[in-house]
Formats: structure tokens, sequence, C-alpha cells
């Protein structure tokens, strides 16, 4: 007897259904909505002082031409889009520090993920000394960004550390300026800045590979997969969401960089590193240019949204979708 | 291809340096084209002898062949060997197709060749129109089409089941049962199924193994395991309700009787005359089928019905005999009432005495005539 192809029986599969026992919208209200209201009342007056007023100020900032020398800010000439249409048309440098940013940004996230998935990779077997080795690969990113800018900055003197070795290695003539050449000092940002954020990737892809379930891994080897086979086909498609997570995170934190490169580079040699953040930084507070950096910093955060919510599409549905 | 033959030789697993034996030297011959149900509770070993077989697990010792062949250093997906997990593990990123192509795929198999037998096994499991649906948006018992599917596309010459109907609602559990009965007997595959569910191993096995603490108890011919079982715990797992076991002995004359008796704590029951047993220490099988009800003067044992269960045509009724329970299965139409006074009286030829040490079925019945 063949039993019927096609759509099964609907009590067929706990915890696999596409559809929330609600709908998937809105949980329903809970009477006594007020007790939350003014359970969190505090936090919404804290954070409607600190975050939402300065943000609507800054707004109304960007289209002034405000600059803390002259006087109040509700005095100074409403100037609409100028501001804008400056950043975007005309300013190369503000341009430029953005296609820098993204340009730094790709290459430093790439490495770390590359790196951060190796170890995940290596520590997913046994070894010797791994507990030891797993708080060490941790401690870089829990040290403040100015320290890590500081200690590199020590570590890429001419007579540093680094150039140290690389005399020992390569000859006596080797004596790298890491800050006074363009390629040299963008290299040191990015070996700063991936020393620092691969425990992140590492640590995030390490729980992912972790809670890969087993029978799937196992089922693909006994079907016939070899380990490469069973890593990229059954394993990684299963970390997608993990992965684009923790490129999320990294993005939103990378666009903002600026603690280590101000101490590094200060943005040299001449725009060689600067980045947004860094630009935007010395138009307000080494030209005063107040509103025109807030103007900027509203573009950044407009590209920023856009670009997370671009890299969350493949993964959306699946992120979003309520498991019973 | 013929259908091949599989055989394990003393199959030992043991971990953490012996201090746990998984399995315990077990020897099991599946013929060709043969079904057979490793029957036994969660933790008897079971799923660590499937393990063995496709090759997940390495044996402690012993062997494993098929067609004669050892093929316990031969890695997983090589040894032509497939299983069916109970979770399924299908590939829910992948569509059904790439999950059902994916043994040929990894196998770098030509892509005709990969969609002649994709097709060919979506037609005999009716996945045909779900070809293109991602298999994480697949209901229970589709997902398991497609785990079976996905194992046959790889044309095993073995295949095991890990308890592939016990995630499946009652319902479909039933479909899928009936389902996996029209696939055994359309490609003659040999099978192992493993589970704990008596229902299950009795409808789909051609001989059941009932395992027990890493140890093959007995391996018989489904249809007539439920009537010899050998071994005492054996005699107690199957059959709905298990046989009555009463541990006891044999004296001779207790109680007045003349003869030898048989007793376990307050119950004492006379052996027919020309009993051939010696005395010593015994278990007694009641099969609830070959009891029947009495009235008490006419009767070896007398109780009170504590309890009637309906199944449909026939009703399982409890007996209290001196603190014991008997279960006695009778015609719904003859059913007793709760509380009345019974007596319970049998067939002699139909007692089962196991031994009290070895626990085994004696090979003659209590008359001393062979089985």
């Amino acid at each position: 007897m063949a039993s019927p192809p096609g759509p099964t029986h609907p009590a067929d599969a706990p915890g696999l259904s596409p559809a929330a026992p609600h709908g998937g919208g809105k949980p329903p209200r809970a009477k006594g909505g007020n007790i939350g209201l003014a359970l969190t009342l505090p936090g919404q007056i804290v954070s409607i002082l600190v975050l939402v007023i300065p943000l609507l100020v800054a707004l109304y900032m960007s289209f002034t031409d405000w600059s803390p020398t002259r006087g109040s800010l509700f005095d100074a000439e409403f100037v609409g889009f100028e501001n804008y249409s400056e950043l975007l048309i005309w300013d190369t440098r503000f341009l430029y520090a953005v296609l820098r940013t993204l340009c730094i940004s790709a290459v430093c996230l790439a490495l770390e993920f590359a790196f951060g998935l190796s170890l995940a990779v290596l520590f997913m077997r046994r070894f010797r000394g791994k507990s030891l080795l797993f708080s060490a690969f941790l401690t870089p990113m829990m040290i403040l960004p100015v320290v890590v800018g500081y200690i590199f900055w020590m570590l890429f003197q001419s007579s540093g550390p680094v150039n140290q070795i690389l005399e020992f290695v390569l000859g006596p003539d080797v004596a790298l300026e890491w800050f006074r050449s363009a390629p040299l000092a963008v290299t040191a940002v990015i070996i700063t800045e991936v020393w620092h954020w691969t425990p992140l990737f590492f640590l995030i892809l390490l729980s992912g590979l972790n809670s890969v379930p087993e029978n799937p891994v196992r089922a693909a080897v006994i079907l016939g997969a070899n380990p490469r086979q069973v890593f990229w086909r059954v394993v990684m498609p299963t970390l997608k969401p993990v992965i684009i997570v923790a490129f999320v995170i990294r993005t939103m934190e990378i666009i903002k960089l600026f603690d280590e490169v101000f101490m590094l580079t200060r943005g040299g040699p001449g725009s060689a590193t600067e980045t947004i953040s860094l630009y935007i930084y010395k138009l307000a507070f080494n030209d005063f240019q107040l509103a025109y950096g807030a103007a900027a910093a509203f573009l950044v955060l407009l590209g920023a949204l856009g670009l997370i919510h671009l890299l969350l599409l493949p993964v959306r549905n699946q992120l979003l979708e309520v498991k019973r | 291809m013929s259908i091949p033959k599989l055989e394990l030789v003393s199959l030992v697993k043991e971990y953490n340096d012996g201090a746990v034996v998984a399995v315990d030297g077990i020897d099991l011959s599946v013929a060709p084209g043969e079904t057979i149900a490793l029957l036994g509770p969660s933790g008897c070993g079971k799923s660590t002898t499937l393990n063995m077989v496709v090759g997940l697990e390495e044996p402690t010792s012993g062997d494993i062949h098929i067609d004669g062949l050892s093929i316990v250093n031969i890695p997983p997906g090589k040894r032509n060997v497939g299983l069916v997990f109970q979770d399924y593990a299908v590939f829910p990123s992948m569509t059904v197709r790439q999950n059902l192509a994916f043994g040929l795929v990894v196998r770098k198999k030509g892509r005709e060749e990969i969609a002649r037998a994709v097709d060919e096994v979506a037609e005999l499991l009716g996945m045909v129109g779900r070809l293109d649906v991602r298999a994480r948006d697949l209901g229970g018992s589709e997902m398991q089409r497609v785990a079976i599917g996905r194992t046959l596309v790889t044309k095993p010459a073995v295949l095991l089941l890990d308890e592939p109907l016990s995630n499946l609602e009652a319902a479909a559990r039933l479909a899928m049962r009936r389902e996996l009965r029209r696939l055994q007997s359309e490609i003659g595959l040999t099978i192992i199924y493993v589970t704990h569910d008596q229902i299950e191993a009795l409808s789909l096995a051609d001989r059941i193994a009932v395992m027990h603490a890493g140890k093959i108890l007995q391996v018989e011919k489904t249809s007539l395991i439920c009537e010899r079982p050998d071994h005492v715990y054996v005699a107690g797992f199957l059959g709905s309700p298990p046989m009555n076991l009463l541990a006891g002995e044999i004296r001779p004359g207790v109680a007045g009787a003349a003869g030898p008796a048989f007793t376990h704590g307050p119950l004492t029951l006379a052996l027919p005359a020309g009993c051939a047993l010696e005395k010593g220490s015994y278990t007694l099988g009641l099969r609830p089928e070959s009891l029947r009800l009495a009235p008490e003067s006419e009767a070896p044992l007398a109780g009170t019905v504590s309890l009637v269960e309906f199944r449909g045509g026939d009703v399982v009724v409890t007996v209290d005999v001196a603190s014991v329970k008997l279960d006695v299965i009778l015609p719904a139409t003859e059913r007793p009432a709760m509380g009345q006074s019974v007596g319970v009286d049998f067939d002699p030829e139909s007692l089962v005495f196991f031994g009290g040490d070895t626990s085994r079925r004696l090979d003659a019945s209590p008359m001393g005539r062979p089985l």
C-alpha cells in the first residue's frame, strides 16, 4: 500500500511548523499594561534624556551652520540640506574617508573571520593546553581599544620590538618606518584591529560550531562525504546565521573605527589612515565645524543602517522564525 | 546485485577502559533480504551495535562481516551500509532534491546519473512533488522519507533503521510503518531495525533479537517469539500483558500436597502427578492467554478480581491470588465483576518453567514431554 504523498498531518512535526501559535505576530497585550509602563518609566526617561534629545538636537544642528564660537545653537542660521549636499558632492576628503573605512573594514573582517574560523575549528579538537590557550586567545578582546592602540604604537616604533624581530629575521638593514609610509601605516592599523577583534569571531564561531547538531554530520559521513565536504556542505550552511550575526556585530563596530587609529597614526601620514570617525572628530574638535560634523555623522548612521540591513537580508526570515 | 548477508561475530564495545560494557559479545547473522529487529529497552546497547555496523564507533573486539568479508577497517562512507536516524538528521538548509542527491554528489557521480537516481527514489517514496521544498519546512514523516530516500539513493548493501518511527505522532507512525513494509517487499533490502517498541518489531521484522544489558538473549522468528520465550527477561518483555512470572521453588510435599509443589511466597501450587522437575529454584511462567477462570472449588488457584481492562474484543483481568497479581486474558463476554471471588485454572501443559539460576527456559514441559 502506498501512503499518500504530499503535505503531512498538521500535528506531524512538533517544533518544525513555520507558523507561530499566534500567527507570528505580536504577543497579545497582557492586562495591567500600566504596571509595565510604570516599571520601565525611569529607564525610558533616562533614555529620552541621554539618547533621544541629544540625537534630535544633533539632527537639528546638522541643518544649521552653527559653530561653538558663534553663540547659541538656536541663533544659528538654518541652512537646510546645505551641509549634506556639501558632504556628498564636494567633500572629497569625506568620500575618501568613507572608502578608506570600507576598504580597511573589508580586509579586517575577512582576516578576522578567516583566523577566527580556523581557531574555532582547531578548538573543536582535543589538544594539550586547550583551556589555557582559550583564555589567552580571548584576552585581546577584553582590552580597551585605546590601550590596544597604545601597545601597538609602541610595538611599531622604528626601534620597537616589531622592527627588532624583522631585523633579526631578515637582516640588519630592514628598519621599517611604520607610521611614515601610507601602505605600512594602513597595514599597522589592520594588524592591530585584527589582533584585537579576531577573538570575537573565534568565540562566536566556536559556540556556533558547538551547537551544530551531531546527527546530520554523522549522516553525511555515512553517506560518503569526506571531512572537507562535511564541513563545507553540512556544517557551514548550519553556521550561516551565526556567521552573519558575527559580521553584523563587527561591522557596526569597525565602521566606528577610531581609538586604535587615533593612538597609532592620528590618521596620518597625510590622511592615509583617516577613517570616517577620525574625520568627523577632526571636523568637530579641530575645526569646530560641529554642524557639518553632525551632518556627516548622520550620513554615516544611514549608511551603516543600510549596510547592516543588507547583511541581514539572507538570514532575516530564519532569525525571525518563531519556533514552538 | 545480489542481496548481501550480514554477520556480527562476538561483537564487544566497552567504554572507559572496560568500566562500561555497552555491547557484551553479541553474535547475530542476518540472512540476505531479511529484516531483523533489535528489540530492547533504552540503554541496552542496540544503538551502539548499529553505530558499530555503520562505522561511527569502533568495536573493542569482535568482527562484522558483509558476505563473509570483514568491514571493521573500512571507513563509514565506504562500507555500503546506510543508517536512518531517529531524528532523521536531514540537512535542513538543503532542498529535498539536494538531500536525496547528497550521497551521489559527494561521490562525484555524473549529473544525469544523480538526476535519474533521485527521480527514482522520489517516485518510490511519493516525494516527486516536494523535491524543491527546503527540508526544514517538511513535516515529520516527510523528513523521515527524505532520510530513508537519501540512504536508498546510495544503494546500501544493508540498511539500518534506528528507532525510525519514535519521533512520529501516532497516525503518521502507523502510515509510515506500512510504508516501510511496502519498501521492504519492493526493494528486498537486508535491514536491521532497532526499536524499543514490540509492536513495531512484531509488525516489521522477520526475526526479533531481544537485547538486554548488552547481550542478545534470544533470536527467534517473529511468529514464534511470543509463544516460545527462551529467557525470563524475554518472557517479561514481550506480550501485552507479558507472561505472569513467579520466582519460587519446587519442594516435595508441601502443605499436604501429595506430590511436589511450586511455592512463590504465600502461593502454593500443587504440580500434577508425574512432574519430572527436580526440587530447586525456578521461575514459573503463566501465559495470560492460557489462564481461564473457573469455579473456586474446582480451580488450583483462587483469588479476587482487582482490575478489569477492556481492549476491544477481549479484557485483561487482574486476579489477586494471595497477594500475587495474575493477568488473565478473557473474551469480553466472559468478564467477571470487580471484587468477585474467582478460581484460576490452566492446562498443566501450558506451564513454562525457567531455571532459577540460568533464567533460561527448561527444554521440557513439567510433564517430562519435550516441547
